[in-house]
């Protein structure tokens, strides 16, 4: 069904985000906001070595200290192996994660946990534990990590849930291959081959509300979590496989979150919240600390990709052969899955290629537990991918641009990988219904003026501008694994309850849900109250992650939506007395000839007189494919030849992400995932020091970007439509991220002929690169 | 963090000896890296009642309250009005407005941290500190004083004299520390050099200046010939932020251009 | 010890260690809008006001401001309305963590500079940390807004 966009009302308009006001107010809804004024303190006593055993622990004086409700250690919690990942079931994530363990992983990895009436006293209990280590020799460099004979898992009950190549006596976490064709034959035809390693650090989310949770026992004494995560439900079911409690008597509400970027889409302090709360009967709290969000939580994964491309002189690409390996960290959340999309959601860009091929291996390191961080593996394939590409259009003396066009998906075609390549499982074959990536291309040249102004302009005699491209792919949800829902109630006055699964984390997505159900029902937002992520009272959604909630969550709310108005229809012919194929509506009026009713009418009278009953209604949707946005990027840089230092004056991005549902929240996702990408790409290193402590714990040594690092950014989208997505809509909330490592990479190539081969991009490199030319 | 009183002295004095009194008491200026310390207390004296947060001038020099917020400090016409507003310039440079309200000149000062825009910005412009008790020492003899003084920053005395300064700051993003930072002034004919952040505490670098001084023409490989001067005289290391090489190789190239522009 | 200073125009005194920080201070009396995102004055959503000028709540002792006045967001309701119309407009608002400390700087912006130059405010703002959108549209909402009023 496709929808005339002129038509719409409500979709494809400017429309303000529904808590935008409220919160910037000040209203108070955020997790830590709604915590028990008399909640316990929960702290957690953290390794101060990379791996360890711990050979004692002594807690009786922390125990015995005045206000102290409760200890814990690997020795009073379930010994259940899990994985904290936030993913459906099975999860293809290792369960490889106890809630306390005898082993210590990583600098900040859990050893105890207080409960204590205020955060003083329970900080207090932990300098009054006592633990003696066995300190191992840690892993902290994940190219020595394969066949280590430090083995970070050597412990029993851990395991995978099928087969993804763990193998953890080796420290590998999963592990990968595909071939699509020959390789190996297909490069020999080639006229041109380009073999590039490249390196991606490891980046960490700084969302701004740090990592919290909070428990109580409600009047049934059923255990209720609030938690500002991504995957409610996955969090319930988590939490009650772990603890061995029935999901019926867990409750997880998610209230507004602070900034997610995938790190909330696992669990954090939640079991000791649990555990604290069921222990003692009393309300608890967990908030981190702003050093454990970046030295106990997640980071993106660091990679090593090496990518080979063989081209004919014509330019056309025949050949692609990426292999990688990943670092995990001491954890392998995502392990497997994030490692293939660097191939998934990256290879197809380029689907006339003769032969494709990927693999590679997942390890273990002594490193903070890598997690999903938006992107996912596609940004670290997207820098490797298409700063090669750059490389090989330089030797094959073209312009970058015209071998992308030449080379890239258009509309009506596919790739072999959609089919082979799936979550952690094999794939989906899809046609794309929508691709506007050569208007993508096309309309961005024409906004950075890449005619006149690539490869370089010289400004003075030691700044020089650059400008560098890439394009980019990624997903929208998983197809037959990623299912949302929604119900709708009609209430009296004619407005309508919405409640939805989706998980609103800022991007707005209870905006775009009250968006989609006010223009099927042809009404206004405030028409809509929106309720979402809360066990107990909202239908199940998966959570907010593989940018699923525009195309999974909306798609559940447009059916149910669709079948409201049917309802209503049906309701209004008993009225009208006539049938049901004869009434029109209109959005408030219901008309079978001359007679008419009003919504507001019928509202009120099926509450108290007249075909009494509570109209109500639920959908769900899962998708059968996962169409693609895709985007076109292109960078100015201004670069100081004497110093390395440089500007990003423009970033210019034009996106197919078919209809955008909120035009402006649209931009905010564009917008976001870029400059997060340019803080990876530029400024962002996450870095230990010898021992493996984090040394970039902090906003002052972990450097996200700033108004005064961003100039400029040009933000367009691609007039597109996507069949299968609801008003036509695909996901947006990750494409964004994906370019600038490569983007910038390419840029400053082009003014300066050093290529950067790891990340982040820094002047120091370039000065270096700069030296060495001049040699 | 704990601290266990809270002490709001009626004057220096006052002030003084209650500083004297415990090796754990210690002074309020801003507060900020206090906190950051995590050390613990056991008096905290603010010292923002006793009237030093005022900058006033006379015919020979600014004096500036060793309270006075940096963001007072970076606003006030009488500072822009020093050296082409250089001073100035260089204290916007520290993290945002909502910090530099709440830190003063003071306290960077006491500090002496190695990062700081402060005292960097500072340097290369005749500045002396006045202590409680009576103590009058130059800003560049406090830098170099070993061991900690035994005394309350009363005010900072800047003297009024004819001459511009450049101040550059090298950093990732806008709310870092400085990788490294420049000052370079001319000042009555004369050039100062102050280079922070290397990554120990600025200092002038003398060679490079009794070089450039000591020229009767001067042009542009004599800007040259004084950077790399000051990149020899000085110690530089590496550290998270950068190399030692890459800090050698800036400061060539912005002592260079620092004395370019003061020489416009 | 016991502080007392005007929250929101509003006298009021608080039972405080001589240790404590205003925004722990505000929290714990209800004052939720005060968001802490680091606790070491670096990411400015615990921006508020004191004596009219934006500072981070986190690191300013409560022991400090006695008799001073305090604005949070409480005491800029409609400022902060009409401040979300901008972002809104911009596709500026996301997450909204922070947003409170955000329209408590744009406001005390507003009263301090004249006329700013895209600098002079990204100056000013560039103690607020945000980790959602892609600050060019605060830049834009902020600039919207000073032309409206």
């Amino acid at each position: 069904m496709i929808i005339d966009k002129k038509k719409m009302k409500v979709v494809n308009n400017k429309t303000p985000s529904v808590d935008g006001k409220g919160l910037m107010q000040g209203r108070s809804y955020y997790t830590d906001d709604i915590a028990a004024q008399d909640s316990l303190v929960i702290k957690i006593l953290r390794s101060p070595h990379a791996f360890a055993r711990i050979k004692s622990i002594d807690v009786s004086e922390a125990q015995k200290l005045n206000g102290v409700a409760l200890v814990l250690t690997y020795k009073d919690v379930p010994h259940v192996s899990f994985s904290r990942a936030g993913q459906g079931y099975p999860e293809p994530s290792p369960h490889d994660k106890f809630i306390l363990d005898e082993y210590v992983r990583y600098v900040g990895d859990e050893v105890a946990m207080v409960a204590a009436i205020d955060q003083e006293t329970a900080e207090d209990a932990l300098k009054l534990i006592k633990v003696e280590y066995e300190v191992f020799e840690p892993v902290l460099d994940f190219e020595k990590a394969f066949e280590n004979k430090s083995v970070i898992h050597p412990e029993d009950g851990i395991c995978e849930m099928f087969p993804i190549g763990f193998d953890p006596k080796k420290n590998v976490a999963a592990s990968y291959e595909m071939e699509v064709g020959n390789v190996e034959e297909e490069l020999k035809k080639s006229d041109v081959i380009v073999d590039e390693t490249f390196y991606t650090q490891a980046q960490a989310h700084a969302m701004l509300e740090t990592h919290s949770s909070n428990a109580r026992l409600d009047e049934h004494n059923r255990l209720v979590i609030y938690s500002s995560t991504q995957t409610p439900f996955h969090m319930r079911r988590i939490l009650a496989t772990t603890l061995g409690i029935p999901v019926s008597q867990i409750r997880v509400i998610k209230p507004r979150v602070g900034g997610g970027f995938g790190g909330k889409q696992a669990s954090h302090g939640e079991f000791f919240c649990a555990l604290t709360t069921l222990r003692t009967g009393k309300p608890s709290k967990c908030v981190y600390t702003r050093e454990e969000v970046f030295e106990s939580s997640y980071t993106r994964h660091p990679m090593k990709i090496r990518m080979k491309i063989g081209a004919m002189k014509d330019g056309r690409i025949n050949a692609i052969d990426c292999r990688s390996l990943s670092d995990t960290g001491a954890y392998g959340e995502h392990a497997l899955t994030v490692f293939m999309i660097v191939g998934s959601k990256v290879l197809p860009l380029y689907n006339k290629v003769d032969a494709v091929r990927f693999g590679g291996q997942v390890v273990y390191t002594n490193h903070v537990s890598a997690g999903a961080y938006r992107g996912y593996g596609a940004i670290q394939g997207n820098y490797a991918l298409e700063a090669t590409i750059d490389i090989l259009s330089e030797k094959l003396g073209m312009d970058p641009k015209v071998v992308r066009e030449m080379n890239s998906m258009r509309e009506k075609e596919t790739s072999p990988i959609f089919e082979i390549m799936g979550e952690g499982t094999k794939g989906t074959a899809m046609i794309m219904e929508s691709c506007k990536l050569p208007y993508c291309i096309k309309r961005g040249a024409e906004l950075i003026d890449w005619k006149n102004n690539y490869p370089r302009k010289v400004i003075n005699d030691h700044k020089v501008r650059g400008y560098g491209m890439a394009i980019a792919m990624q997903g929208s949800g998983i197809p037959f694994m990623d299912m949302g829902s929604a119900s709708i109630k009609l209430n009296d006055g004619g407005s309508y309850m919405v409640t939805v699964g989706a998980t609103d984390i800022g991007q707005g997505s209870d905006t775009i849900i009250s968006q989609i159900v006010a223009e099927e029902l042809e009404t206004t937002v405030d028409k809509i109250i929106i309720y979402s992520s809360d066990t107990d009272l909202t239908p199940f959604d998966c959570g907010a992650y593989a940018s699923s909630t525009t195309y999974v969550s909306g798609n559940a709310a447009w059916k149910a939506a669709q079948k409201m108005k049917k309802r209503l229809i049906k309701e209004a012919a008993v009225f009208l007395e006539c049938k049901e194929e004869n009434v029109e509506f209109d959005g408030k009026t219901f008309t079978f000839g001359d007679k008419s009713v009003s919504l507001n009418d019928i509202s009120i009278k099926m509450l108290y007189n007249k075909n009494l009953q509570q109209v109500s209604v639920t959908e769900s949707y899962y998708g059968h494919v996962s169409p693609p946005p895709f985007m076109a990027a292109y960078a100015e840089v201004e670069v100081d030849l004497e110093t390395g230092e440089y500007e990003i004056l423009n970033y210019v991005t034009v996106t197919d992400c078919g209809t955008t549902i909120n035009p402006m929240l649209a931009k905010g996702q564009v917008e976001g995932g870029v400059v997060q990408g340019l803080g990876m790409a530029c400024f962002e290193d996450v870095r230990y020091d010898n021992k493996g402590k984090m040394i970039s714990n902090n906003f002052l040594n972990y450097h996200i970007p700033t108004q005064k690092e961003i100039h400029k950014l040009t933000s367009e989208f691609a007039d597109s439509y996507e069949p299968t997505g609801p008003f036509g809509a695909k996901s947006v909330g990750e494409i964004g991220i994906d370019t600038p490592p490569a983007v910038i990479c390419n840029a400053i190539y082009n003014a300066t002929g050093v290529r950067i081969h790891s990340l982040p991009i820094t002047p120091e490199k370039i000065l270096r690169g700069l030296k060495e030319l001049k040699k | 963090m704990k601290i266990n009183e809270y002490y709001r002295p009626s004057s220096l004095e006052d002030a003084y000896l209650k500083l004297q009194e415990d090796s754990k008491n210690v002074i309020l200026a801003g507060g900020l890296w206090i906190k950051k310390m995590g050390q613990s207390i056991n008096t905290i004296v603010d010292l923002s009642t006793l009237g030093l947060n005022q900058i006033s001038e006379n015919k020979n020099e600014v004096i500036v309250g060793s309270m006075v917020t940096q963001r007072d400090f970076e606003k006030s016409e009488i500072i822009k009005g020093l050296f082409g507003g250089a001073i100035a310039f260089s204290v916007r440079e520290v993290m945002g407005v909502n910090f530099r309200n709440i830190a003063t000149i003071g306290g960077s000062i006491m500090g002496r941290y190695p990062f700081s825009d402060v005292i960097c910005g500072l340097l290369p412009y005749d500045v002396t500190l006045e202590f409680y008790p009576k103590q009058e020492i130059s800003l560049e003899d406090y830098l170099n004083y070993k061991g900690k003084l035994n005394a309350i920053l009363v005010s900072i005395h800047i003297k009024k004299e004819k001459g511009i300064g450049f101040y550059k700051k090298v950093k990732m993003t806008a709310l870092d520390f400085p990788i490294i930072n420049f000052a370079v002034s001319i000042v009555n004919g004369k050039y100062r050099i102050a280079v922070g952040s290397r990554p120990m505490v600025a200092s002038l670098a003398h060679k490079a200046m009794d070089y450039i001084n000591g020229l009767d023409k001067i042009d542009q490989e004599s800007y040259k010939k004084a950077a790399e001067i000051a990149s020899e005289e000085l110690s530089y290391l590496d550290n998270k932020d950068a190399s030692k090489e890459y800090r050698l190789d800036l400061t060539k190239v912005y002592v260079k251009r620092g004395l370019e522009e003061v020489s416009k | 010890m016991i502080v007392t200073f005007y929250l929101n125009d509003v006298q009021v005194s608080y039972l405080v260690k001589p240790g404590e920080y205003l925004a722990e201070t505000l929290r714990n009396h209800g004052v939720k809008s005060v968001k802490v995102g680091c606790n070491e004055s670096s990411c400015g959503s615990c921006t508020l006001l004191i004596e009219g000028k934006p500072m981070m709540s986190c690191s300013v002792l409560t022991a400090s401001i006695e008799g001073k006045h305090i604005t949070t967001v409480e005491g800029i309701q409609e400022e902060a309305a009409k401040i979300s119309r901008f972002f809104s407009n911009e596709g500026a608002d996301q997450c909204g963590f922070c947003n409170t400390g955000f329209a408590l700087t744009i406001y005390s912006l507003k009263r301090e500079l004249k006329n700013p130059t895209d600098e002079e405010i990204k100056d000013y703002i560039v103690g607020n940390l945000c980790r959602c959108s892609g600050l060019y549209s605060h830049l834009k909402a902020i600039k919207a807004y000073l032309k409206e009023e």
